[in-house]
């Protein structure tokens, strides 16, 4: 029999609290299952496969978040559809690297910035209607490595600026960008310990108020979806590195 | 760059737009732990395989356009 994994969980010995969902996608039951140290909250599934649905997504997000005031967790991908089996096996193989991430996480929530940020247009030279296929490859592949070292330039202007406020609140960084001419939209997500929310809530309430040419849309608190994945092993795998 | 991205932009409710399902999704889709193996999900009734070590359905947007180059292949055969 498969499960449906949701998220794997420290120092959680039972799910008979107030405030944790015992429902899962579709109306399933969940359970706590025990691996070595860690929990995960599963529930049991009849097929391999079930709807990608807005519902189940968000049911997924729901029983993950309410475990969030409880205890530390490292959230599943949504659709990890796996037997027990193989999910043991998974847990016992990386238990180090799952330590080492909970370590990370531990005591902290995830809380995402969603940026607008209007950049002064670049000067850039117009481009030119005929080339051939060669020049055409070699200028595509300029642009491409100008707009990786812009990007890379971007990302540092931008957390070196938010560090200034933010830097002693937050545990780590994540940032992704997709600029335009004009503006960047970036998504930012910082690892917050639980007890710097408000402070952190107020220091971007502050970086709002002055400067007013960023927009900024503040999230959270989440569980850290974005710190909570590990590295798989390669060799460990298909044994060759 | 898409023109709804240039739409957002100069949107001045951009702040106050409630995105909470969007972020939902963006979470629950785009990351998380990722166990190596396989994943089925389904999206209206067509299953999406997706087997390997890191490989695995990123998001909806994928999804379908997942589904877009399989409907080209079977118009092309």
């Amino acid at each position: 029999m498969k499960v449906y994994a949701y998220c794997l969980v420290e120092g959680l010995d039972t799910l008979d609290a107030p405030d944790v969902q015992v429902r899962g996608i579709e109306g399933a039951a969940v359970r706590l299952l025990k691996i070595d140290d860690f929990g995960v909250l599963v529930s049991d599934g009849e097929s391999d496969a079930f709807p990608l649905t807005k519902e189940s997504a968000i049911a997924h997000a729901a029983l993950v978040g309410s475990v969030l005031d409880k205890t530390t967790s490292l959230p599943f991908r949504f659709g990890t559809i796996i037997s027990e089996q193989q999910l043991r096996h998974y847990v016992t193989t990386y238990k180090p690297a799952l330590e080492k991430s909970f370590a990370h996480v531990r005591g902290c929530v995830e809380m995402d910035l969603k940026i607008i940020w209007q950049i002064a247009k670049t000067d850039q030279p117009p481009e030119k209607e005929e080339q051939g296929p060669g020049t055409a490859f070699l200028e595509k592949k300029r642009r491409e490595l100008l707009g990786d070292e812009r990007q890379a330039a971007l990302k540092a202007e931008l957390s070196n600026l938010l560090r200034k406020d933010l830097g002693d609140l937050i545990r780590d960084e994540q940032i992704a960008l997709r600029p335009s001419k004009t503006a960047v939209l970036a998504a930012v997500f910082h690892l917050v310990e639980r007890a710097n929310i408000r402070r952190y809530q107020e220091k971007v309430q502050e970086i709002r108020n002055n400067r007013p040419d960023l927009k900024i849309r503040l999230s959270g608190p989440w569980p850290p979806y974005s710190f909570a994945n590990i590295e798989l092993e390669f060799k460990s795998q298909f044994g060759v590195s | 760059m898409s023109s709804s991205f240039d739409q957002i932009i100069v949107s001045e409710e951009w702040e106050n737009t409630d995105f909470s399902l969007l972020e939902t999704l963006d979470h629950v889709l785009n990351r998380g732990l990722v166990i190596a193996g396989e994943i089925t999900i389904s999206v209206a009734d067509i299953d999406l395989i997706f087997v390997g070590l890191n490989v695995m359905v990123s998001s909806v947007e994928t999804a379908q356009e997942v589904l877009r180059r399989r409907q080209m292949e079977t118009k092309a055969e």
